[in-house]
């Protein structure tokens, strides 16, 4: 009882450490295949727009019903206290620093991180990895590459897009409903900000980009079985991806603000 | 020197041992063809070939290089040597057939866009399918998807082909025509083949020599005429078709009149 207790337990950690090892050795490999050629312009140019330009309209209306919702919160609860004007001070805070990193690398994480793992793991269930292998291709190259590239680089200027959209958010609520001054909204917005807090958010949605590109492309590349497999793969990327956006941005939040 | 060879090749997956100390040499501009039951091996021969697999003792080696030995960039130049051609084609569905077959020239050549267009054309001609370089890979019927396949695997005019299954799930007429192209390709290019298939018609035509794997060994590897009249029991029964014999593990079901009985 107590030898089969500790058996699973070791097979567990084995098992978890498995994983870990070569999810880090396929991350290693993408990293030393960048500056690999041939390089691919074509491919990494249609993985910009997958990555950047298609995701603009999920990432601009997350980011608007994001940041009014918590207008109407923040105007609600200030208001208890008679502070309305300290709210848009504090939306211009969490937008910056969390919400705007944090909103679009959940939502890329859904849009991007798991059209990445479906299509590597169709790629890979029916041959098509192989058949990359075999006309002397590194699937690494050719595929993990370009997405990596794609997500580091639209990340952040989604995220940029997603501050700004955050903005007129809280405009459209403070200004155009609770009655606020568009004057005092808009320099009130910034006033607990400084540009370092552009540079963290920006920074965070770098590391996001990492995240969601890598876990994307190792759950397709390790697909196994089938229609069954294709349909786990973007699950587990998206679970995937999204907690370890949440690990990462408390140990970034910690991190750069010190 | 053998092109290919295959030497005490073994691989198991798990507790199931696939391959078991098979031995095969292939010459220059010969055709083998390797017949053998569904699961005994045949694809992970192939795939031990390209190195997509590596094996659990033995070694194959290509032009005298062990592939199993060979360093990453040193494989993918053995790579460029050698054209596979996938039992599902295993076409870039992303990708139209002008810019599948022109995937490898635009890696690895240093071709202008002309050239590229030019060879590409070339390739489709040879396995009868010019003028469809715009459709996609969905738009095409299998017999069709697995000769792009071939005009893919034949572009960076590599020395060896290797076939896996080209001819399974195809209708009589498409067999044959897939058959021809084969046989075009062997006399046109004066490549080494190693074709996997199921259909002894086309295996009696293609083949210069005829290998037959058995429960992950090789028990015959000789001319058609010579397998034809190989005594062994399992050849014979092959040759036949016949579910009684020794080639089952499991005995098959009775046939109808006995279960009768």
């Amino acid at each position: 009882m107590v030898l089969t207790f500790f058996d699973k337990a070791g097979e567990t950690v084995l098992k978890a450490m498995d994983t870990a090892g070569d999810f880090a050795v396929l991350a290693g490999r993408t990293f030393a295949a960048i500056f690999k050629r041939p390089f691919d312009g074509q491919n990494l140019f249609r993985q910009f727009q997958a990555v950047g330009v298609n995701s603009l309209p999920v990432v601009i209306l997350t980011s608007l019903a994001v940041s009014m919702v918590f207008a109407v919160q923040l105007a609600f609860g200030f208001k208890q206290f008679q502070a309305e004007g300290l709210a848009s001070q504090v939306e211009g805070l969490a937008v910056m620093r969390e919400l705007a990193p944090v909103i679009t690398g959940l939502m890329l994480s859904g849009r991007v991180g798991s059209a990445m793992a479906a299509e590597l793991g169709t790629m890979q269930v029916t041959e098509q990895i192989d058949a990359l292998e075999c006309l002397a291709t590194d699937p690494i190259h050719y595929l993990f590459v370009p997405r990596l590239l794609a997500s580091v680089v639209m990340l952040p200027i989604l995220t940029a897009i997603s501050i700004y959209v955050g903005y007129w958010g809280g405009y459209l609520i403070l200004v155009g409903v609770e009655g606020q001054s568009a004057y005092v909204f808009s320099n009130e917005f910034y006033k607990l900000l400084a540009f370092r807090d552009l540079r963290i958010a920006l920074y965070k949605a770098f590391v996001f980009g990492m995240i969601i590109a890598l876990v994307g492309c190792w759950k397709g590349y390790r697909t196994q079985g089938g229609a069954e497999g294709v349909g786990n793969a973007p699950t587990s990327s998206v679970v995937t991806s999204s907690l370890w956006i949440l690990i990462a941005d408390f140990f970034l939040t910690k991190l750069l603000l010190v | 020197m053998a092109v290919i060879d295959v030497v005490n090749l073994s691989k198991a997956f798990g507790p199931k041992v696939v391959l078991s100390g098979v031995n095969l040499a292939v010459e220059e501009g010969e055709s083998l063809v390797v017949l053998g039951g569904s699961g005994t091996g045949k694809t992970v021969l192939l795939r031990n070939i390209m190195g997509l697999l590596t094996p659990d003792s033995g070694h194959v080696a290509v032009e005298g290089r062990i592939i199993s030995q060979l360093s990453r960039d040193e494989l993918f130049q053995v790579r460029q040597s050698i054209g596979m051609c996938f039992q599902m084609a295993a076409l870039f569905d992303s990708m139209t057939v002008f810019e599948n077959v022109a995937f490898g020239l635009r890696r690895h050549q240093k071709m202008t866009e002309g050239q590229i267009r030019a060879r590409v054309e070339e390739c489709l001609a040879l396995v009868g399918m010019k003028g469809t370089d715009a459709l996609k890979p969905a738009e095409l019927s299998g017999g069709m998807k697995r000769r792009v396949g071939f005009a893919r695997a034949i572009a960076l005019k590599p020395k060896i082909l290797l076939f896996d299954e080209p001819t399974t799930g195809l209708d009589p007429v498409m067999t044959d025509v897939i058959g021809r192209v084969i046989l075009d390709l062997k006399h046109e290019l004066g490549v080494t083949t190693i074709t996997i298939t199921h259909d002894l018609k086309s295996a009696f035509i293609i083949a210069d020599r005829i290998a037959l794997l058995f429960r992950g060994e090789c028990i015959a590897c000789q001319p058609p005429a010579g397998f034809r009249d190989n005594p062994h029991p399992v050849v014979q029964q092959f040759l036949r078709g016949d579910a009684d014999g020794p080639f089952l593990q499991d005995p098959p079901p009775p046939k109808r009149k006995e279960a009768h009985a």
